[in-house]
Formats: structure tokens, sequence, C-alpha cells
């Protein structure tokens, strides 16, 4: 399957077949991302949009005002990432489930109305990245898509390795063991809370990284398109239709849903009448009813991881 | 011998080359055009009326119509062997990214010759963006953002004048009523939402009103799509301005005019910058207690008493669509038939044509339904130089023309009336 | 000057919080009885304002007269949605639950598109209009009839919980189904209650919303967010926390905007609402 992804854009040379493709495979890894935290260790955040917009506002934010390559900002994005998500859990991962739920997407919120009244990056007008002529050092290229598709595969692998690795290291495994019963962790000894903040920080760190290679996909950024509430629940959405907790769902979600999305925009969108979203929010319901566990529900046994 | 072969094989090679170089006209049955509106999302309701604004365009263009614009009395292009125009639609939701997926669909999978678009001035940036890099032309008629035309975009082009003209407008109409009325207008305020749109519209007026020597009093930025505006009105009423300028989208309009009447308050007049406040929805939904809110407009329906062709085109569109134009359907019309024109003059679908077409284009203002000069585009940033703003009131659901005074097509009332004295 | 401006203020914000806390009870209903996140109520809202919005431009009924249409229609809708949908996710993990209602929200918001467009619509014509003038507060008629509404069926609600054999199963229920179930309750039947008269709730705020409020598809957006800060405030499950907590989200909102800056008024309420969370996370009335 890696083999047919790397050849894809041979066979699908049009533009927007390629941008399907990236979507797909930034909102696989950011479902990846978030799985880390909600899927793996249990905690339900709807907030994820936050370290999307960090990641999209530094990248942006380094080139507007120092002229810096945005890998810069990628990095930069990722430690800020880090150090809003631990500085968001400490508090918050006091809260059981629903709680914490309700309390990431309040947060996620604030973050939102905070960056829309913040004369520096821009407030409520975004930021307008410059264009250039196509670089690496700028990552920015007009004429093909190429680089664009690679660099987001790579994201997605690299999404994709870390929760892999994560799974079967003992880090996973106390992940896990905080999911099923923290409390019955935390009496065998496993520092629950300094685990979640963990899970939390690499979570944060990936979605950065996510957010960052959009800002230069689309060159344009305001709070509205990288902090919205749709955004974090979105995201969630995807890793729920593949399956919580396990290593693929996320990509097949993604394959799922963002076609989905994409299509009935195009096909029914078009004529204004919300059908396509219609559509959607039937294909939330139905699948929740039918089968809670994902798609990948489908071919897993009960018992199973 | 030699000279009757001779000639046989001047000949030959005479109809071998006529043959050569007669090559035939591309047949181009269609121009396709791709038009990326806000069909689904808040502002939806907008969307479907620059929907419709364009299609009646394209079936002016596509038909016989006895009017005084542009292709309007030949079917199809004539430049082009009577091409017919075909138009895409595609809906942006209004976010920046969706609009830049649908401009690069539209280029590369629909193949459109170009673009048209997109009233809100974020998507406008994105969705050009994607045509600038594919070259090309990408023709906006509705988004008022200054920085749009200062990109050094070859391929961009704006119709409509912005809101630092509009801005201007404001003041100078202010200056105006001043002597004709003996009014005393010293201050002003703001109220506006903190989206790019209403951020820009302050940003605008905070400078003309230094310029023109009005004190800025009270300056509220609010969230848009709240659930009340008590406190927002209170502290423009707290600041006891001459003239509030609200900048909202139709659902902030209708609330904040609502909590004007429920607070009792009314300032020497309410001048908004157009969006929400020109909406049908707007009047519709407040009936008379929208009365007397002045706005600035592009265009409005009594202008047919000096342009009858305008009264004449409303008609067509209204019953077709069961409601008059507006100052945004006006201008998707308008920028629609500037956009084919061009193509026509060009005689070509190739974009680089059409884009060269565009810049030497020239529309007289008598041939259009807005009350410009003309449409004529500047040579380094392609902004419409020929364009104007006119002062609008709503008076029992009706919009008058009231400034520039000899355009006018009645006089304005100014002060606004209280509440109870309606 | 000053203390006419806070005051208009603070009771225009108590006006508001009331309906407020008419969406949370229904909301915080649903969640006591069976601890799932209702992401579709504000669409519930929106519908019994669109329910009350047409029965007056068809038939001239006024939104106060139409207000016991909509709370039956909402009833029905709540129970259907509950057989249909909710009844099959009881089991499953909470995270499926929210996606389950988020779902529904997403349908009914844009089958509303649909049908209705996305025009803003709006009753003109009450039979409550005009506003009332106290030493320069003024209030609107129509939003102090809609608070009153609002405080009564909140009330009405509360002694429904506490008050009757219903309502003490309700809670039974509520607080350990295993145990109701044994003692013969039909925890089935209480749960189908729950979401009737929690969908019935947001029917009649949305009557009552719909006398001074704009009316568009996407309007249980605004309300349904708030909703859910206000149950989290008050407490899961708890009617009377909603009320509070109602109110209370509408002062501040009324205070942030008017002391402070209005374009970041919600994050005061936010702010409120984490501060609660983190220093008493049972809510302000809950148990834990």
């Amino acid at each position: 399957m890696f083999a047919a992804a790397l050849v894809y854009p041979f066979f699908f040379r049009q533009s927007f077949q390629q941008d399907l493709a990236i979507k797909i495979f930034l909102f696989g890894g950011l479902a990846s991302a978030w799985n880390v935290l909600g899927g793996f260790t249990g905690q339900v955040s709807l907030g994820n949009a936050i370290f999307f917009g960090v990641g999209a506002y530094a990248a942006a934010v380094v080139q507007t005002e120092w002229g810096w390559t945005p890998w810069a900002g990628v990095l930069l994005g990722m430690a800020a990432a880090v150090g809003i998500g631990v500085l968001i859990g400490y508090p918050c991962f006091r809260l059981k489930g629903h709680y914490f739920a309700m309390a990431t997407l309040v947060i996620g919120e604030v973050i939102s109305t905070l960056f829309m009244n913040w004369k520096w990056v821009g407030g409520a007008i975004g930021l307008y990245i410059p264009i250039r002529d196509d670089t690496w050092k700028y990552y920015q290229f007009g004429t093909t898509k190429l680089p664009y598709y690679y660099v987001t595969l790579a994201f997605l692998v690299s999404a994709l390795v870390t929760s892999a690795v994560l799974l079967r290291s003992r880090m996973g495994y106390y992940f896990r063991a905080i999911r099923e019963d923290q409390d019955a962790a935390r009496s065998l000894g496993v520092p629950a809370r300094r685990y979640k903040l963990a899970a939390m920080g690499i979570s944060a760190a990936l979605t950065s990284v996510g957010g960052s290679l959009y800002a230069q996909y689309v060159l344009f950024i305001d709070p509205h398109s990288v902090f919205p509430m749709m955004l974090s629940i979105q995201v969630v959405l995807i890793a729920i239709l593949g399956g919580v907790g396990t290593l693929w769902g996320a990509v097949v979600g993604a394959m799922i849903l963002i076609p989905l999305s994409e299509f009935t925009r195009i096909y029914i969108g078009g004529t204004g009448s919300g059908l396509d979203l219609i559509a959607y929010g039937l294909l939330i319901v139905v699948l929740s009813v039918i089968q809670p566990r994902g798609i990948l529900g489908f071919f897993r046994k009960a018992g199973a991881a | 011998m030699k000279r009757r072969f001779g000639k046989v094989s001047g000949m030959a090679a005479a109809v071998a080359l006529a043959a050569l170089l007669a090559v035939p006209a591309a047949a181009v049955d269609t121009v396709r055009i791709g038009a990326i509106y806000p069909l689904t999302g808040p502002a939806g309701a907008t969307g479907a009326e620059l929907k419709d604004a364009i299609t009646l365009a394209a079936d002016i263009v596509n038909g016989k119509y006895d009017l005084d614009l542009p292709l309007a009395r030949t079917q199809g292009l004539p430049n082009l062997k009577g091409a017919q125009v075909e138009v895409i639609f595609g809906d942006h939701q209004g976010k920046p990214d969706v609009g830049q997926a649908e401009a690069e669909r539209m280029i590369t999978t629909e193949k459109v010759v170009a673009l048209i678009g997109a009233y809100y001035s974020s998507v406008t940036t994105t969705a050009s963006i994607a045509a600038e890099r594919h070259k090309i032309p990408f023709l906006n008629p509705e988004s008022t953002d200054p920085q749009l035309t200062e990109r050094g975009f070859k391929y961009f082009f704006r119709t409509t004048p912005y809101d630092d003209l509009f801005a201007e407008n404001f003041f100078q109409f202010l200056n105006d009523v001043k002597k004709r009325k003996g009014a005393k207008i010293s201050s002003v305020a703001t109220v506006y939402e903190n989206t790019n749109f209403g951020t820009g519209v302050h940003n605008a007026i905070k400078a003309n009103a230094a310029k023109y020597g009005y004190r800025l009093v009270a300056d509220v930025a609010y969230a848009e799509k709240g659930t009340s505006a008590i406190a927002e009105v209170q502290k423009v009423k707290a600041a006891s301005p001459d003239v509030v300028m609200p900048a909202s989208y139709t659902a902030d309009a209708i609330l904040y005019m609502k909590t004007f009447k429920d607070l009792n308050y009314v300032p020497q007049a309410i001048l908004a910058m157009d969006a929400g406040y020109i909406s049908d929805e707007f009047k519709k939904t407040l009936g008379k207690d929208g009365d007397y809110v002045l706005s600035r407009e592009v265009w409005a329906l009594d202008l047919a008493k000096r342009k009858p062709m305008i009264a004449k085109v409303n008609e067509i569109y209204k019953k077709r669509f069961g409601r008059d134009m507006n100052g945004n359907s006006a201008r998707s019309f308008t920028g629609f038939l500037v956009l084919v024109d061009a193509i026509n003059n060009a005689g070509s679908t190739d974009p680089e044509k059409i884009r060269e077409s565009l810049e030497k284009y020239r529309l007289s203002g008598d041939k259009m339904i807005m009350p410009w000069q003309g449409v004529a585009f500047d040579p380094k940033t392609h902004q419409n130089t020929e364009g104007r703003g006119i002062i609008v009131q709503l008076i029992s659901g009706e919009w008058y023309t009231v400034w520039p005074f000899d355009l006018a097509s009645r006089d304005v009332v100014w002060p606004m009336p209280a509440w109870g004295k309606r | 000057m000053f203390s006419t401006e806070l005051a208009q203020t603070l009771l225009s914000g108590v006006l508001m919080g009331l309906i407020f806390s008419l969406v949370a009870v229904g909301l915080t209903l649903i969640w006591g009885i069976m601890e799932i996140v209702n992401f579709a109520h504000g669409d519930f809202l929106m519908s019994g304002m669109y329910i009350s919005y047409w029965m007056y431009v068809l038939w001239g009924v006024d939104p106060l007269l139409s207000l016991p249409v909509s709370a039956v229609l909402l009833f029905v809708l709540g129970v259907v949605a509950y057989r249909l949908v909710i009844r099959r996710i009881l089991g499953a993990p909470m995270l499926i639950q929210i996606f389950a209602t988020f779902g529904m929200m997403i349908l009914m918001r844009y089958v509303a598109f649909y049908f209705f467009k996305p025009n803003y619509r709006s009753i003109q014509q009450t039979l409550l209009t005009g506003n009332i003038d106290l030493h320069g507060v003024y209030l609107s008629i129509p939003q102090l009839a809609a608070a009153v509404g609002a405080f009564l069926t909140t009330g009405a609600v509360y002694v429904l919980i506490h008050r009757t054999r219903v309502g003490g199963a309700l809670q039974a229920t509520a607080e350990d189904r295993e145990a109701a179930a044994l003692m013969g309750i039909d925890t089935d039947r209480m749960f189908t209650l729950a979401w009737g008269i929690g969908a019935a709730t947001a029917g009649i705020a949305g009557s009552l919303l719909s006398t001074f409020f704009y009316i568009f598809p996407e309007v249980g957006g605004i309300f349904g967010l708030i909703a859910f800060v206000a149950v989290t405030l008050g407490g899961f499950g708890n009617v009377a926390g909603a009320f509070v907590a109602g109110i209370l989200i509408g002062v501040v909102e009324a205070m942030a905007g008017y002391l402070y800056d209005p374009a970041l008024k919600t994050v005061f309420v936010y702010l409120l609402f984490l501060g609660v969370l983190f220093f008493r996370p049972q809510g302000l009335l809950g148990v834990d």
C-alpha cells in the first residue's frame, strides 16, 4: 500500500486528485496524532485544533515577521505546541471523561478568540504568507503539487511510525493501562499524570507539524480556518470512523471521510442546498449505530487490542 | 511546355500554401467560466443571489436581448463564432482553503478559461492565488479588501471600488450634509465584527476620519453571531457619537438594529458599510424598524430614474428569481459581463489573450447598470479606477439614492427620527 | 448614568440567561439520566424556533400560542431520536455517543438548511411588543415574556423531577441504573421520557426565543455551546444547577461585554467555566 502511495501521483496527475490525496494524508496524520492521546491513552481531547493552529501560525509568523524559512516555524511550532499542551494538561488532567473533553473544547474556543484579537498575528484579518518562486527553503511550489504530496505523505508516515513504536513500547503499555483504569494503574505505580502529559506532548507536536504544512499549502491563515471547533471534531471523527486506538484506523477513516466530504461538496454542494452536509451527518449517525468500533471493527475479532 | 509546367506548379504551390495557411478556426462551442461563491454557510443567502445574477448575465450573453449591455443584442460571443458561455458554479462554504481547492479543480479538471468570485475577501485571496499560479484570469466583482489589488498579481482584476474609497465617500457625504442641512456633526463611532471585513472597514474609517477632521469616539469590535448586542450598543450609547458607522453581516445587522430599538437609542444617523445592511433579509425582517438607516452602496434600484435600463434588467431578474437586485447581485452581474466582453474582444479563449484584453479593457458608464463612470483597469494594480460609491437610505422598505446629490432620487432624511416618532 | 447602564446590562443579562437556563435544563436532564452529551440539543432548539415561525407565517399563530405545539412535536422528536439512535449506542464508549449525537446535529441542521434555506427570518408582530421604561432601563417586552416563560418552564421541570413519582423514578434511574431496574423501574421508559422532556424544553425555549431572536438553520450552534457550558457549570444532571448556571452565564457575558470588551465577552464565560471546573469539578451545585 505504501508503494501505491508512492507512485500515485504519477498515475493521477490531475491537481484535484493530488489535492485529495494530500488532504487525506494530512488528516490521517492529524487523526493519528490525536489517537495517541485519545485512542491509546483514553483522554478524549476536543481541542486538537489548538495545536494545529499553533503550528500554522508559527510557520506563518516566522516568515512574515522575520523572513525565516517555514521549516524553522515547524520546529518553533512543535516547541510551542508541546509547551501549551503541557500547560493545558497540567490542570485538565485532573478532570475525568466528559469534563476533560468539554474543557479542551472550551479552551480551544478561548484560544481561537484570543488569536482573533491579537494584532501581532494579524487578528481577524489573518496572515498572508508572501508568495515566492518554487523553492524547498521556503517550501512553496506554485506549479506542481508533487513536493507537497511527498512531504505530507512523510508526515503521515512519521505519525504512523510514532504510533507503532508507542504501541509496542513500555510507554504505550502504560498509556493503555491508564486508559483502561487509571486508578488501578496508579495503584500499581504508574505515574499517570506524567504519562498523560507525555501523550499530550507527542500528540501536540505532531498535530502542530500538520498545521505548519497546511499553512504552507494554502498560504493564508486566519483564526477561522485553523482554530475552528469543527476541525477538532473532524479529526476525532476520522479516528473514530476508522477505529479508535488502532494503528491504521486513522488512515482508513481519512480515506473514507475526506473523499466523501470532497465529492459531496463538488457534486451536490454546488447547488447550495447543503445536501452534502446532510449526507455527512447521516453517515456519522448510521456508523455510530451500526459499527461503533469503526470500520476496522469489521475486520477485528472482538477482544483484540 | 516548360512555361506551362511552371505555371501549374506555381499554382499548385499556391494552392498548397493556401491550404496550409487556412487552418480552420478552432471550433469553440462553449466558453467555460468558473464561478466560486458561498452557496452554503453563513453567507449562503447572498451566495444564492450572486449565483442568480451570474446565471442571468450568462443568459443575456447567450441569448438576444434588447438591452444596451455588452453582448446582449448578439447571441453568444460574435468574435468566437457565436460560442455560448457556460458557467460552472462552485461552493466555497466561506472557507479560504475550500475556495482554493475549488479554483484548482475548476482550472485543472473543468478546464475553465477564467474565474469569477468570490464575495468573501479571504476566499478571493486564496482562490486568486491558485489562479495566478496557473495563469488563469480572475475577475473579482465584489470583495472590498484593499490588499487584494496590492499583491502585484498579473491575472487578478477587480471591478468594484473598495473600502478605502467608500470610507472616504462617507466623510464627503457628511461634509455635504453639514452644508445642506446645517447639521452639527463632529463625532463618529464604529461598531464592527472582528473579522477581515469589519476590521478592514474600521481601519479605513479611522484613517479617513482623521483626514477629514472628525473624532472617532467609540471603537466597538464584537465577535460575530453573538446572542446579544446589549453590551456593545450600550458602549456606543455612552460615547454619544453623532453618527454610528457599523460594519456587519446580515445576522448581526438585524440584531443590532433590534437592540437599538430595544434600548431606545438613535444617533443622528446610522451610516452602514453595506454588507448585512443592504441584504434583502434586513429590510424584510425589520420592516419599519429598519427605516432611515443609511448605507454606502454601489447600486440602487432608483438609479433607474436616470438610467431606465436598470429597471428593465431588474424586471427580468425579479420575474425569474422573485426578488429585486441589490448592490451585490448588480456587481456580480456587471463583473461577469465585463469578463465575457473582454473574452470576446480577445477573440480567443487563450487565457493569456484574455488577460491582455482585460488590461486594455474599457467600458463606458452608459453601457452598464452600475452608477460608475465606466470600467478601466489601472495598469499596475488592475483595480477599476472608474467606479464610485453612492449613499442610500431605507425608507418604507425601499432604498433611495440620496448622495451624490446630483444622482439622488430624493432628499435625505436627517437626523434619524426617534423610535417613538415614526 | 453609570448605574442605569449597569442595571440595564445586569437585567438584560438575566433575561437572556433565563433562556440559556431553559436550554441547559433539557440537556442536563438527558445527561443526568444516561450520561450522554447531546450535541444535537441546540438543534432541538432550532426546530422549536422554526415550528413557531411557520405557524406564524402560515396561520398567523403567535409563538406564545404555538408553544405547546412546539413542545409536543419536539417531545415526539426526542423520543424518535432516542428510539432510533440513542438506544442502540447505550453501551458504546463515550466517544461514540458523542459522535452519534454530533451526527444528528449535522443532519438536523442541514435538513433545515435544505428546506428553509439559509435566510434569516424573524417574527415581526408578536402579541406582546414594545418595551418598558424603568427609569432609563429599557426592557423589551417580548424578551421579558420569554424570560418569564423560561423561568416557569424550568420551574415546572424542577417540580416534575423532585416532587412527582415519575420524577422520583427518573432520579433513581439517574443515580443507579441497575438498582432502579431491580426495583421495577422500566429504565428504557425512563430514558425515553428524559429525551422527550429534554427535547420538549428545548422546543419551548425555541418558541420563546423566536419572539425576539432571528431564526436560521445554524442558530443551534451558538446556544448549544452555551448550554454545554451551563450544564457543566451547574453539575451534570442537576436541574437547579443548570438554572443558576444559565443565569450566571447570561450576566457574566453581558457584564464582561460592557465593562471590558465585547469582542472577548464569551472568553469570560469560558474562563469562569474553566475556573469552576478546576476548583470545583462537580460543578457549582453538583454532587461528585
